[in-house]
């Protein structure tokens, strides 16, 4: 039996996603459900994501919590401005991420360089060095936005099927 | 009492199975893509410098060593705890004790002896005869 | 104390080799010799007066239309609670400063973040090396010629503005509909260029006039992808087809 995903993913659209079937919806609940996500606030929408982890909008509700080893997390929240010193330690880190991973960036440093346009020493978007899945924007973003960010990963994680994750290898950066 | 001890086996197999097909299920279902970033040492996203065996300081084992002596004493001593009520009501109470002290002081003369001797000592001193040669000519 | 008290101080100490107290604009600062900084420096701590055990900051500013790097010496007492400026000038294309880590010790993370941004070489500094920067980067970012090198380590250092892209876009889709579109529909919409709500229409257009230059200009996502999936025959359903998206 068929489970067909459909996301609204721009103003007006329905995307169809992919056919999972039952066994992948299983697996990918459980997936959803344990996002553990790496620890990694550089700047200030790191404090953004420690309120997101907080008590008010808690990210433990939706059993997503913070791993410091990029060995035990599935998720880099890259939350904060990646300056080019960072940056090579930022691919090693998601390079040592097992599969399967994603990356959400969160704020406009992450997704842009944000207002760091005119710097010498910022990388303007964190996509210039690793696959992004879920842009997050905000200066910082609110910690409702974050949570919609996560739900969204959580979208992507239940239109994966299996097989397909397992034979495919993640693919490098743009 | 038979069936006690098979109940025993079917806890320790239950056990065991538990951990061993939780780790099959894990590998069989997850993807494996290793290259030579992902298997590098973690490091918090620096690439490691030297390699990560090196000689261990033989201080460590000395205090274990002292530890796993007096350990070994503690328990000695339970089963004579054990008795000691029995051993007082039959009068016998002096005798316990004294061997049981007995015991300790021997053990504590050979903990003091390696502390004259300054094996418990943290941070060694050089004695003159093990200093590297060539670095007393250098400071004069 | 106040800045006369101790520039007489340092004055009587070391004769020429201290400046005059220049005007207060923020800070009143001293120009020093940058042979006799360490001395001074010392003096500056160790004298029973002016007791000056916290070095602030060490910065310096580049004055390329004078050829000198200025390397600045904050400093103030915890105990007198008084601080004071000195100020070294550094030859711009040799810059070299006598260290005065050796006088505080928080000068040498200062004196590598001034080698780092302005490339001036501390003699004696026992780590001279760059402190926020990477080791191999090129340049002295804060010097006023600065150059950026287009990126580091193959990664480039700017980004394609998407509102460029954007905008040509949305230029080509009102060429496109201006084209198509019949004479007498066009001229209302190409004469209210920014938005015709309110302005000189005709009463039984305003849906057509007032609706494509806003929906091009200020709704442009909306429009990019109507005309990706219903190419509009600019007549009076085209609106429609461009707002249903929207609703």
């Amino acid at each position: 039996m068929a489970i067909t995903s459909i996301i609204q993913s721009g103003p007006g659209a329905g995307v169809l996603l992919t056919n999972t079937n039952r066994f992948d919806d299983l697996l990918n609940l459980a997936r959803k459900n344990s996002i553990h996500y790496l620890l990694f606030g550089l700047a200030c929408c790191g404090i953004e994501l420690m309120q997101t982890g907080g008590p008010r909008a808690d990210l433990d509700r939706f059993a997503a919590v913070f791993r410091a080893s990029p060995r035990q997390a599935d998720l880099m929240i890259v939350a904060g401005t990646l300056s080019y010193k960072m940056a090579e330690r930022t691919k090693l880190l998601y390079d040592q991420m097992a599969e399967p991973k994603y990356v959400l960036a969160m704020g406009s440093c992450a997704n842009c360089g944000g207002l760091f346009q005119s710097s010498y020493a910022v990388v303007k978007g964190v996509d210039k060095i690793i696959p992004v899945d879920v842009y997050v924007p905000g200066c910082p973003p609110r910690p409702e936005a974050l949570t919609e960010g996560l739900m969204r990963i959580q979208d992507i994680i239940m239109s994966e099927r299996w097989w397909r994750e397992k034979r495919r290898p993640q693919s490098g950066a743009k | 009492m038979g069936f006690q001890f098979g109940a025993v086996l079917i806890f320790a197999v239950v056990a065991v199975l538990f951990a061993l097909v939780a780790l099959l299920v894990g590998a069989i279902f997850r993807p494996r893509f290793p290259n030579a970033d992902k298997v590098s040492i973690y490091e918090c996203g620096e690439r490691p410098v030297g390699a990560a065996w090196y000689n261990f300081n033989p201080r460590f084992y000395l205090i274990a060593l002292a530890f796993v002596i007096f350990e070994v004493d503690i328990a000695l001593t339970f089963p004579v705890v054990v008795v000691y009520a029995d051993w007082t009501k039959k009068g016998n109470g002096w005798i316990a004790l004294t061997e049981l002290v007995l015991f300790t002081i021997i053990l504590l003369i050979g903990l003091i002896w390696a502390w004259a001797h300054g094996d418990l000592e943290w941070v060694k001193k050089l004695s003159a005869a093990d200093k590297p040669a060539g670095s007393e000519a250098n400071r004069g | 104390m106040n800045a006369q008290e101790i520039h007489s101080k340092l004055k009587a100490q070391f004769g020429d080799a201290v400046g005059d107290l220049a005007e207060a604009k923020i800070d009143p600062f001293v120009m020093v010799k940058s042979d006799k900084i360490v001395e001074i420096c010392r003096f500056a701590k160790d004298e029973a007066g002016l007791d000056f055990n916290y070095c602030e900051d060490v910065t310096g500013i580049d004055w390329p239309a004078r050829n000198v790097i200025e390397v600045v010496y904050h400093l103030f007492s915890l105990q007198q609670r008084h601080q004071f400026v000195l100020k070294v000038e550094a030859d711009r294309s040799q810059p070299s400063v006598p260290s005065v880590q050796g006088v505080w010790k928080a000068a040498n993370w200062l004196e590598r973040e001034v080698y780092d941004m302005l490339g001036v070489s501390f003699v004696g500094h026992p780590d001279m090396r760059r402190i926020l920067l990477p080791d191999d980067w090129v340049g002295h970012p804060l010097r006023k010629d600065y150059q950026e090198a287009g990126g580091y380590h193959g990664v480039t250092n700017t980004r394609p503005d998407p509102l460029v892209k954007l905008g040509q876009k949305v230029e080509e889709e009102r060429k496109a509909i201006a084209a198509a579109a019949p004479p007498p529909v066009a001229t209302p919409a190409t004469a209210t260029p920014s938005g015709g709500f309110g302005t000189d229409s005709p009463p039984h257009q305003p849906p057509r006039a007032s609706h494509a230059p806003v929906a091009a200009t200020n709704t442009a996502p909306a429009s990019v992808s109507a005309t990706a999936t219903a190419p509009a025959p600019a007549t009076a359903p085209a609106p429609d087809k461009k707002e249903s998206p929207n609703g």
